[in-house]
């Protein structure tokens, strides 16, 4: 049996992917929209992070660490963008 | 036999193994300064970036992101199952999540053609040559992950297997990897220019 959590997190991951690329294809590309598609897309990175790697079962340190490094790539890109 | 337990919170063994996460930081790290710097380049020609943009194909890049989730989703059920001790079922998810990493190379492989064929190269512009370079190192992430992947998979069906947990979510670990660069790549590169 696959496990219900993992299945609920799969339909999350792929909901979220249609509307990030729906969003870049129907609109004009604004700051805002740019801003939108990044902070989805560290949600995505973050539920593959904690549920499909389990790192939601692992010290501190590491949720923090990773939290952390991807916040900081990800206001670097938004910020220069 | 009954289910096999680790303590995931002890600081030195995150579910992976500590050398995993090194690796998987140092990557992320890596990946995460190239997509800064073309996106520094990107706010510098604005235009050149947005005509080369709008050329690739975001579909591709989405069906792309779905073979990958899809794989990741097996490859989580196959760590599950193995945990479970369900050998066989945990190698139908092994084989299910090469799969999805197949698919992912077929279609690079036509993007890769189509792009190819239109002479469009490392030297066409500045957004190219990263999109080259990106997605080119990640596919070898790609391809080292199913050769691990075929690796293990085939180490714990044999008889009087020694592959442990830790093997297993190691191999996952670097195969999941490959799902979080790419949740990086595909909206930087396809989407937000």
């Amino acid at each position: 049996m696959m496990k219900n959590s993992l299945i609920l997190v799969f339909i999350l991951l792929l909901t979220i992917t249609i509307i990030t690329t729906y969003i870049s294809n129907s609109f004009s590309v604004t700051a805002f929209f740019a801003a939108l598609i990044m902070v989805l897309a560290v949600f995505k990175f973050l539920l593959v992070a904690f549920q499909f790697m389990e790192l939601k079962k692992a010290h501190s340190f590491w949720k923090i660490s990773l939290i952390m490094t991807l916040g900081l790539i990800v206001v670097l890109i938004i910020g220069i963008k | 036999m009954e289910s096999l337990k680790i303590n995931y919170k002890s600081i030195y063994y995150p579910p992976g193994g500590i050398l995993m996460w090194i690796i998987i930081f140092l990557e992320l790290i890596t990946f995460g300064m190239a997509l800064v710097a073309f996106v520094y380049y990107g706010s510098e020609n604005a235009t050149v970036f947005h005509q080369s943009r709008m050329q690739l194909n975001t579909a591709f890049g989405a069906i792309n992101t779905v073979f990958l989730l899809t794989s990741g989703f097996f490859m989580a059920n196959a760590v599950h199952q193995f945990k479970e001790n369900n050998i066989q079922k945990s190698s139908v998810f092994f084989k299910l999540a090469m799969l999805g990493g197949f698919l992912f190379l077929a279609l690079k492989s036509v993007e890769y053609y189509h792009k190819i064929e239109n002479g469009i190269s490392l030297d066409t512009n500045m957004f190219y040559t990263f999109y080259w370079l990106l997605t080119g190192f990640h596919v070898i992430h790609v391809i080292m992950g199913l050769v691990i992947l075929a690796w293990t998979n085939y180490g714990m069906k044999k008889k009087n297997s020694d592959t442990a947990i830790e093997d297993v979510e190691a191999c996952a670990a670097f195969w999941h990897m490959c799902d979080l660069i790419w949740l990086l790549l595909f909206p930087v590169l396809y989407l937000i220019f």
